[in-house]
């Protein structure tokens, strides 16, 4: 294993545990994906391997070797894109990749080459020699790409990458990652975009609060939904739709704004579009769609389960935290 | 990847990042002194040669100060909290050459506006300078000490904090520090800070160097600016280094 992080646990001085007891690992030539919501603490996580934060305890091992011992070694072996912009004030993409490739210590030709490739393959040739204050914010995430690939670490992370970009070169950007990884790094992919992932990763972990609850290929995480269908109404303005109104066949419903989602088993199928067909005929929803049930459903399915598990965690720990208050007041 | 080559690319870096403060620096620096030298004889209309003297060195002296220990945790400031800091944490470059570069690029901003600032006083009084030899090195030192101490502060503060202080720092500096005056002027407990700060030294230095005839250029003030340039850059190493 390449990248090797066992029982790593994060508590900031303030108390917040922002991770809790994560392990997993990343081979060569893999794009492992680290999905969860803002505040998940994937971004906490990445930081720790780079050596920028000290684990408050458990493991990291690149290659295996020490890297909490030796933040230098890591910085040398990992290449990173930060989730923040990376400032490239008062230079333009061509001296930033330019320089950071050189700084990571390859040499100027090198550079060269791989820059001319990363920018033709991306599409950002036009704005190679503009002042980094007058490029737009997608232009600078796709920089910011290339300055952590024009001289790849032995791992590199990538946070939030498409974040800004446009559809198109999102798709040009998912190509390069797996060239990446092709060529040997263990790519530590992180985004809170579920279905982008999908396609992208190799392997995925699921962290929420700071803990892996889901980790395997696309394919493993989906199994148990693999036959299933998500039916996906979006009401016209001003409708509801009352629980009541909802057949049986439409399983674990939830909405979201003016969109009713809800798991249909595939024998539903037929009842499902003509139930959908009559709202339609109503003026009651503007449209629907029948689909394959996503990694998406997983991933709301398994951290919606998380958060009610922790909810009822919280509220046993208050009633118990209650009775003993009784208890005290009692003796 | 020596440190020697990553000193050189991030001296690259660093210069084309600060580009614009080149000639914005050197403008602020000339209205400076053109402010200093010609507001304070409208304060004090009779002035003696001694107080002449004092303003056209003290002048210059104040324009690094104000460079190092108000521009400079401005800028360094905006850098951390935009990320670049941290961004440059997470390559694998040493440390000390980084901050090296960075004190580089900032020594050689500052020193050009210098100059404007002492041809601004020696026209204006029309004043024969006495210019020692050890004037280059005495700049340097002035200006890197200077800078060091402005980015230790912004280094360990958090931003608003170095910003207040930095503010603090332009009336203290001012009014209250012996660059444009004789330092016998100030009460004694004043004086005494004054002789561990660097600011007196600076200002002693500068003038030094500056008027050979009229006042002495010491060793101490050398030795205790070294201090505090060493100080200074081993806190802002410590700074970079640090892990949370």
């Amino acid at each position: 294993m390449l990248l090797s992080i066992s029982d790593l646990t994060k508590v900031y001085r303030g108390g917040t545990r922002a991770n809790d007891g994560v392990s997993l690992s990343v081979e060569e030539g893999q794009v492992f994906g680290l999905l969860g919501h803002n505040g998940a603490g994937k971004t906490t996580l990445v930081s720790q391997v780079v050596g920028l934060l000290r684990p408050t305890s458990g493991a990291i091992a690149i290659d295996g070797r020490d890297a909490v011992a030796d933040p230098g070694y890591a910085r040398r072996v990992c290449s990173i894109q930060p989730q923040a912009q990376v400032p490239i004030t008062g230079v333009t993409p061509r001296q930033a990749i330019d320089l950071v490739g050189r700084l990571r210590g390859a040499p100027r030709s090198l550079v060269r080459r791989r820059m001319d490739r990363f920018v033709e393959a991306l599409q950002i040739g036009e704005w190679l020699d503009v002042d980094g204050e007058r490029i737009s914010s997608g232009v600078k995430r796709l920089t910011s790409f290339c300055m952590a690939t024009v001289s790849p670490g032995r791992v590199v992370i990538l946070d939030e990458p498409t974040n800004d970009v446009d559809p198109v070169r999102r798709r040009l950007l998912w190509t390069q990652v797996r060239a990446v990884a092709d060529e040997g790094s263990a790519v530590l992919l992180v985004t809170h975009n579920v279905l982008e992932a999908e396609r992208a990763v190799d392997r995925l972990a699921i962290l929420d609060h700071g803990r892996v609850i889901a980790e395997g290929t696309p394919a493993e995480l989906k199994t148990g939904l693999a036959d299933e269908l998500r039916l996906e109404l979006v009401l016209e303005p001003g409708v509801e739709l009352g629980a009541a109104e909802v057949p049986a066949f439409a399983r674990r419903t939830t909405t979201a704004g003016n969109r009713l989602i809800a798991t249909v088993a595939p024998d539903d199928a037929g009842a499902a579009v003509r139930w959908a067909g009559d709202l339609r005929i109503a003026n009651r929803i503007e449209e629907y769609s029948l689909v394959p049930a996503t990694l998406e459903d997983v991933y709301v399915q398994l951290v919606g389960r998380a958060d009610a598990d922790a909810t009822a965690a919280a509220a046993n720990a208050t009633d118990s935290a209650a009775r003993e208050g009784d208890d005290v007041r009692a003796a | 990847m020596s440190a020697l080559r990553s000193y050189g690319l991030l001296i690259r870096w660093q210069a084309l990042r600060y580009k614009w403060m080149l000639p914005m620096t050197m403008v602020v620096q000339a209205l400076f002194a053109l402010g200093i030298v010609a507001g304070y004889p409208l304060l004090f209309p009779e002035i003696d040669r001694t107080t002449i003297l004092f303003l056209a060195t003290g002048a210059p002296a104040i324009s690094l100060i104000m460079m190092g220990l108000v521009a400079v945790p401005q800028v360094v400031a905006q850098g951390k909290s935009e990320g670049s800091v941290e961004y440059i944490r997470s390559l694998p470059i040493p440390r000390l050459a980084f901050l090296a570069a960075d004190l580089s690029v900032w020594t050689a901003i500052v020193l050009p506006g210098v100059v404007f600032a002492v041809a601004i006083g020696a026209l204006r009084f029309g004043l024969p300078l006495s210019v020692s030899p050890l004037v280059v090195p005495a700049f340097v030192l002035v200006a890197l000490t200077a800078s060091c101490v402005g980015y230790a502060l912004a280094s360990v503060a958090p931003p608003m904090v170095s910003g207040i202080v930095s503010q603090v720092l332009i009336v203290f500096v001012l009014m209250f520090s012996p660059l444009s005056f004789p330092a016998e002027r100030l009460p004694d407990w004043l004086r005494a800070i004054h002789s561990v700060l660097p600011i007196q030294a600076m200002g002693e230095t500068i003038r030094g160097s500056l008027a050979t005839t009229s006042f002495p250029l010491s060793s101490g003030a050398f030795l205790l600016l070294g201090a505090w340039c060493a100080g200074s850059l081993v806190l802002a190493l410590a700074a970079l280094n640090r892990r949370a």
